[in-house]
């Protein structure tokens, strides 16, 4: 069997080509090594630059949610804050109610007990006016209002709950509303029973005494059940949202690993590709001039 | 009968001549070592015809050149010419998705999958913050800024595709480089005609139709039959007629049923039913989505449509309705933020804008990833071709040289042959019968 003939030509442009290839190569890694990045067009891995895009998706999705968890436990430590000073108030009031109860206070010191009870009506409505980054906590949706004014006692928002969302598909409702608490106008809530506590106070009829030593210890312990029944849920809201954040933490970890995975370059087995690749240029380079330059005419005389 | 008294002197001519051509020949092939499509040719050399002798049977005398060969493989030409077209359409191709993929900026910082991220986050952000004008205003920037992404891709593509029709109308308009080469072939179809007429084979003339139909057959499906006298009728992208028939050329060129190659390539990036403007369609498809979940979700809760897509100029747009003062989290008070959580939901949902995108972005890069591949195999499986036509047809260097000295010293030789019949005259002539004098 003869070798097949091999031109001049041939040699020439299968040296250029063998370099241009080697040159492609190690073009392809210099810009790994440079964007330190396994893909940079679709075309590389479409298949994983479309997982890329969905954990993109996925991760910047996990970074809101604990942004809005963040923003919840705002709301709810805030909340937490005004509810607690509205329980002290009604804790106050319970005292000062078990001191105009007792059969020897004088009807002046009854009216001066009554005159502070109004106050904390006042004190109270106050603290349910408070309000989270300018939005009203108590007033349902209707965060632009303030849930209750002096002159009555009347509940001015709503009933709507806010919600954040803290993952696909779960929203957490954060608010409470001051009907729920302080309530609205006579329903027995912290208010009215107050106002009839101070009322009770001022009438001095054995039936008001009765009531003061009865009914309103009644209404007013019940009241703060419900404050503290309120706090609690928010409280545990408020655990809710910490426990929901650390599992987000630890999903953002996750999930920012496998994009790393996905598209970021090996830096170590790219640098190794790099010395391959220029040992094999730096070798096709030296072949190739001596093949190329070599001919009979050079020893032919 | 008798044989001439200078019968060695005409036979060493006719060695000279011989050794001379066939050097001459060298000359040419050395000379043209590196011409494109030049095919190396050989002086083939054949012993004349001999003279009888009564008695002792028959003297050479001599040696003629009986013709100046071209070797070639017309095998390989065609397998090339396959070759060419695949590497005509495949290179074609990969370039243009190149360009689609490039402009759709995947995977990264700037293309819509992140406006897609920041619009889902505005969402969310509004929903926290309800009231908030700066949550307001970013929400109508991401808004705007991803339709403009949207409406900017589909430009680009458009361009694309634009570019493909002005590259398909340069090349096969009038005057075009379709045309130049028709025009050529129908040229030296005639003069290799006229060659042969007269009994000669024009050689060169054969390289330079060869190339022709290399080039040809990078630009769209060829197919030759010659007419046995020499000239070739060339059929272009399986047309009805030939485009060249002997020295007749078509113009405008006979309508192709199968192109193949470049033209092939670019009819498909600037048809409205080609690779391109499906491309365009599933971007539609994905405005069209974005368009109608927004909606779905939007519209009950503040009574307005958020985006508007015009799918006759493939615009998609904020509703103008819609601004920073207007927007709506919720269709309560303040406070409500339900519809704005629902929108930031559909982030990243099953079949939803993110879904559908990822999969325009898949197949986009699939795409240019086989056209890439398919260019490149065209292209080594042409190169190899093209390595075993200049196997055979290609000037090797050494090989010259060595005929070279192979025929010098056949000169040589051949001189010294007649100097010896010369001497033998010179015998004959100058000494015979002067015996005495």
């Amino acid at each position: 069997m003869t070798s097949p003939r091999i031109t001049t030509s041939m040699i020439s442009r299968n040296v250029l080509a063998d370099l241009n290839d080697v040159s492609a190569r190690m073009s392809e890694t210099q810009r790994k090594m440079a964007t330190g990045k396994e893909l940079t067009r679709p075309s590389d891995d479409p298949f994983a630059v479309g997982r890329a895009l969905a954990l993109r998706t996925e991760l910047e999705g996990v970074g809101q949610y604990r942004r809005n968890a963040a923003e919840a436990e705002g709301w709810t430590a805030a909340s937490d804050t005004a509810l607690g000073a509205v329980t002290d108030i009604a804790q106050r009031a319970r005292e000062l109610l078990l001191r105009g109860a007792n059969g020897t206070a004088s009807s002046s010191q009854r009216a001066a007990i009554a005159e502070e009870i109004d106050q904390l009506v006042d004190a109270a409505k106050q603290d349910a006016n408070a309000t989270h980054a300018g939005r009203s906590l108590f007033a349902g949706t209707a965060t632009d209002v303030k849930p209750y004014n002096m002159a009555s006692d009347a509940y001015a928002g709503d009933g709507g709950d806010i919600a954040r969302s803290i993952g696909p598909g779960v929203s957490v409702v954060v608010n409470v509303r001051g009907s729920d608490t302080l309530g609205n106008g006579a329903d027995g809530k912290l208010l009215n029973v107050l106002r009839d506590i101070a009322a009770h106070l001022r009438g001095g009829t054995p039936a008001d005494q009765a009531a003061l030593t009865s009914t309103d210890i009644v209404a007013i312990d019940r009241s703060i059940d419900d404050l503290l029944g309120m706090r609690a849920q928010i409280g545990a809201t408020a655990n809710r949202l910490s426990a929901a954040d650390d599992r987000l933490a630890e999903l953002e970890e996750g999930v920012r690993g496998l994009l790393s995975k996905t598209e970021d370059a090996d830096m170590a087995a790219t640098l190794i590709d790099y010395s391959t690749q220029q040992a094999v240029y730096q070798s096709a380079l030296r072949a190739g001039a001596g093949i190329v330059q070599a001919s009979l005419l050079d020893f032919l005389r | 009968m008798p044989i001439s008294t200078f019968m060695g002197l005409h036979t060493s001519l006719r060695g000279l001549l011989a050794e001379q051509r066939a050097l001459d020949v060298t000359s040419h092939n050395i000379a043209n070592a590196n011409t494109l499509g030049y095919s190396r040719q050989e002086a083939q050399l054949q012993a004349t015809d001999a003279l009888f002798e009564a008695g002792s049977g028959q003297l050479g005398t001599g040696v003629d050149v009986m013709a100046y060969k071209r070797i070639r493989d017309s095998f390989l030409d065609l397998q090339y010419r396959t070759q060419a077209m695949q590497v005509g359409a495949g290179t074609t191709r990969a370039g243009a998705l190149d360009q689609a993929e490039l402009r759709l900026g995947e995977p990264g910082d700037n293309g819509i999958a992140a406006r897609l991220n920041s619009f889902w986050s505005s969402w969310s952000d509004f929903a926290n913050t309800p009231d908030s004008g700066a949550a307001r205003q970013s929400l109508i920037g991401d808004a705007t800024t991803l339709a403009s992404a949207v409406n900017a891709l589909d430009d680009s593509l458009q361009t694309v595709a634009g570019q493909a029709a002005a590259k398909l109308a340069a090349l096969t308009g009038a005057g075009g480089e379709l045309q130049q080469i028709a025009g050529e072939l129908a040229g030296i179809n005639g003069a290799i005609r006229d060659a042969q007429s007269v009994g000669s084979q024009p050689n060169d003339l054969f390289d330079r139709r060869d190339l022709l139909l290399d080039k040809l057959a990078g630009f769209a499906q060829v197919s030759v039959v010659g007419d046995g006298a020499g000239s070739i009728r060339v059929t272009l992208g399986g047309a009805a007629a030939p485009l060249v028939d002997g020295a007749t050329l078509t113009w405008p060129p006979p309508a192709m049923t199968s192109p193949g190659g470049t033209i092939g390539a670019l009819m498909d990036l600037s048809s409205p039913t080609g690779t391109l403007a499906s491309y365009r369609g599933e971007i539609a498809t994905f405005a069209q989505a974005l368009t109608t979940q927004v909606n779905a979700i939007y519209q009950p809760a503040a009574a307005a449509d958020f985006f508007a897509y015009d799918a006759g100029t493939a615009r998609l747009s904020v509703n103008p309705a819609v601004t920073a003062a207007t927007v709506r989290a919720g269709a309560g008070a303040a406070g409500d933020n339900s519809a704005a959580i629902a929108l930031s939901e559909l982030r990243g949902k099953s079949g939803g804008p993110d879904d559908l995108y990822a999969r325009l972005v898949t197949r986009i890069g699939t795409e240019v990833a086989d056209a890439r591949r398919g260019a490149s195999n065209a292209n080594v499986l042409s190169n190899s071709i093209e390595d075993r036509r200049q196997s055979a047809a290609g000037v090797s260097l050494d090989e010259e040289m060595t005929n070279l000295i192979r025929f010098q010293r056949g000169y040589q030789a051949a001189a010294r042959a007649m100097s010896a019949t010369d001497m033998l005259l010179d015998t004959l002539i100058n000494r015979t019968g002067r015996v005495g004098l």
